[in-house]
């Protein structure tokens, strides 16, 4: 009896590991093709970038010639080329002052919108959100004609003022600001959109609730809007502090990286090292420090958001 | 039913294999060449290079396929075509600025591979040799192969209104001294500014090229004879900077460091430009009276001499054929080439808005045109047109330049700080490269 129950057992837990096996196979086959279009898209191409950043690459009689060069590219990097620094400066004040103002007016945007009217709510949010239906190449176009020093709208509207015309673009105090605005006016839009979905799945009994407790709207935003806000908020600020390190379109339309190095930033540096110069193993090496550095922050802002979920579970 | 069924399969099979001979044979259309493709630049004198291939396509029943692409990509689209093992592009039309890189790696056939002893036509211009490439001293020699030919002779000329120039007793200058002079007689802003440079950081080095070698100054020594030592930082360049500078600061606009081509030719358009030093390609849009307001009131002269001479940048457009294409389409390549260079054709496209790559047409019908009154001056700069940067490193070299010499002219750093820092760039990239080179002493 006790050997007819211990095999009924070892064949039921030998048909389970047929089943669990039989499940990973099935599970490995099922997931193969997306990490195969996974590898072939993505991390194909970032080995391919760590191989052409150690060496030379030279076209010769039609044929290219690879000449390893170690770690010469990073060398000259980091001890040689004041552009790409002053790049990686100007992006770090593009994505903290644009953000910080796409996020302040952003989340106003959203407050506003989300305690409209129906009606109001309807003709807001359409004119809130046309700046990001633009293709970027009308954007840049649009506000270099807006901004032309002899000719742009702006011009025209502080010159009828009596104040002498600003050079936005081409004053390199400027320059970087005007474009920070446009890159503000281009995307607060997407933070809009993101903030008001969060503040439209909040639970309202939270507020029926604390209306007891809270005395008017600052106390609301305070103590009740935005600690329920924070994994919005912060997931969208993540996002977009990630989306402002790759700004290269306006840049390019707007001013080119001038006047000298005042709007120069890192992706249009690596363009111009890789595409104008042709220098495919210097401008490898810009892109993996650029890579390397856009993932530490990543990974930072992950620990941020980890630790605050953590807090906000306790 | 058999039967049916077989006659059927017959006639597909005999379909299928008509169309596969259809599209195995090449195509000839009703000329005598197979038909070709060209890139070629999205430009103000596109549409006039298209009524040539027009006239090309009628006269010979060949026909020519346009692949019109923005300045902006058009680089990366010769790239892929030239660097593949079938290139997609019978001819591709070359900007001044990247023929080195496309000649030194070896992309394009001698022209003399395709026809035995083929040389420019007399009275087409070679700008500063650039149709010419020599493999041993990677330079433009024109003694060496030839390489292409010049679709386009976008050089620089200087404008100026001759309303104006009349109004004030004024005549063309001769000299950067006139100029100025004349600059400041003129300069009454914001309406007019007296002269406007092109001094955006992307423009800059070719746009000061005129000054430098003018004052007899030069960023390497001897490139022809395959000398490289870097001289950007001589007397004669402080000069031809000094002489820049003093334009830019005193009687230009208050941005002359954010003006690219765009903004200069909208200031000449609008009539706010007394006098700039820009491509001839603007003519025909400063004589479009749908977009200038300045049609009839504007001339072409002779950039202003100094010790050396008088110079103009080149900024034209070269025509080569690649390797990686059959030798039939090489040979219908070199058919449209060609066609294209005689005097006949060349009068048709300067009359369609075009600028030529000739410089004997002055002497001809259209010589006296007052509607091509620029003819004269645009020879007269053609001929001695320079490229400023003939080694493949040149957009190396001209990215490190055109830094410095932007930083100078928004008063960022001085003239002699510019051109030092422009020699020690210049220098570190060519020994980089392997050129065993020298440059001369700090100013």
């Amino acid at each position: 009896m006790s050997n007819s129950i211990g095999m009924k057992s070892g064949n039921s837990q030998s048909g389970k590991r047929n089943t669990e096996k039989a499940n990973r196979q099935w599970l490995w086959i099922s997931i193969a093709p997306a990490v195969i279009f996974l590898a072939a898209l993505t991390i194909f191409p970032i080995f391919n970038l760590i191989g052409l950043s150690v060496h030379a690459v030279e076209w010769e009689g039609g044929k290219a010639v690879y000449d390893y060069v170690g770690m010469r590219n990073f060398k000259d990097l980091f001890a040689q080329d004041p552009v790409f620094w002053v790049g990686v400066k100007n992006t770090i004040v593009f994505a903290v002052c644009a953000v910080t103002f796409q996020m302040l007016l952003g989340f106003s945007m959203a407050l506003a919108v989300s305690r409209a009217g129906q009606v109001g709510r309807g003709i807001l949010t359409t004119i809130f959100l046309l700046p990001i239906v633009l293709p970027p190449i009308v954007i840049g176009a649009m506000w270099r004609l807006l901004m032309g020093r002899d000719f742009g709208a702006l011009n025209g509207i502080v010159t009828s003022l009596g104040f002498a015309p600003v050079d936005w673009l081409g004053n390199p105090s400027l320059a970087l600001a005007s474009v920070i605005f446009v890159d503000v006016w281009h995307w607060t839009p997407f933070v809009f959109l993101l903030i008001l979905a969060g503040l439209e799945s909040l639970d309202q009994e939270v507020f029926e609730a604390a209306k007891l407790d809270v005395k008017g709207f600052w106390q609301e935003l305070k103590f009740i809007t935005l600690p329920l806000m924070m994994p919005t908020i912060i997931i969208t600020m993540v996002l977009r502090i990630i989306l402002s390190f790759k700004v290269f379109d306006e840049i390019y339309l707007l001013t080119s990286g001038g006047p000298g190095t005042a709007t120069e930033v890192v992706n249009f540096t690596i363009y111009r090292v890789f595409f104008g110069q042709d220098r495919v193993g210097a401008g490898s090496a810009m892109s993996i420090v650029t890579l390397v550095g856009l993932v530490l922050l990543i990974t930072f802002s992950q620990v941020i958001m980890r630790r605050f979920r953590k807090g906000a579970s306790v | 039913m058999k039967h049916e069924t077989l006659k059927k399969s017959v006639r597909t099979t005999a379909f299928i294999a008509a169309s596969i001979a259809a599209l195995a044979v090449p195509a000839y259309a009703d000329g005598d060449q197979p038909d070709i493709s060209i890139v070629i630049n999205q430009s103000p004198w596109l549409d006039s290079f298209i009524s040539v291939v027009d006239r090309y396509e009628e006269e010979t029943g060949n026909k020519i396929e346009l692949d019109v692409t923005p300045f902006g990509g058009l680089l990366e689209k010769i790239r892929n075509s030239v660097r593949a093992d079938v290139g997609t592009y019978d001819i591709v039309n070359v900007n001044a600025l990247w023929l080195t890189e496309i000649y030194a790696g070896g992309f394009l056939s001698p022209l003399t591979d395709i026809r035995d002893g083929y040389t420019l036509a007399e009275g087409v211009l070679d700008y500063g040799a650039t149709t010419h490439w020599n493999h041993e001293t990677n330079s433009f020699d024109t003694s060496a192969d030839l390489m292409g030919i010049p679709l386009n002779g976008n050089v620089q000329v200087l404008y100026y209104r001759s309303d104006l120039y009349e109004e004030a007793g004024l005549s063309a200058p001769t000299t950067w001294d006139e100029l100025a002079a004349n600059a400041a007689a003129l300069h009454e802003p914001p309406s007019t500014y007296g002269f406007v440079p092109r001094a955006a950081r992307n423009a800059v080095v070719y746009n000061f090229t005129p000054y430098l070698y003018s004052q007899g100054g030069s960023v390497f020594e001897d490139p022809a004879s395959g000398n490289f030592n870097v001289t950007i930082n001589s007397p004669e360049a402080l000069t031809a900077l000094e002489t820049y500078l003093h334009l830019t600061s005193e009687v230009a606009p208050e941005n002359p460091g954010a003006i690219a081509q765009g903004e200069l030719i909208q200031l000449l358009a609008t009539g706010k430009a007394a006098q700039a030093i820009a491509v001839i390609g603007a003519w025909g849009n400063l004589e479009n009276p749908d977009k200038s307001a300045v049609v009839g009131l504007i001339n072409a002269a002779l950039i202003p001499s100094g010790p050396g001479g008088s110079a103009s940048a080149a900024g034209h457009w070269v025509g080569g054929i690649p390797n990686n294409i059959s030798d039939e389409r090489q040979e219908a390549a070199m058919a449209f080439l060609d066609w294209f260079v005689s005097q006949d054709v060349q009068i048709g496209y300067v009359e369609a808005g075009g600028v030529p790559i000739r410089g004997d047409l002055a002497e001809t019908s259209i010589g006296s045109d007052d509607r091509f009154r620029f003819i004269e001056a645009y020879g007269q700069n053609a001929a001695n047109a320079v490229m400023a940067l003939p080694l493949k490193e040149g957009a190396q070299v001209s990215d490190a330049l055109a830094l410095r010499l932007n930083q100078a002219v928004i008063g960022e750093i001085s003239a002699t700080d510019a051109l030092n820092a422009m020699a020690a760039d210049t220098l570190k990239i060519l020994t980089d490269a392997g050129y065993e080179v020298t440059s001369l002493s700090d100013l």
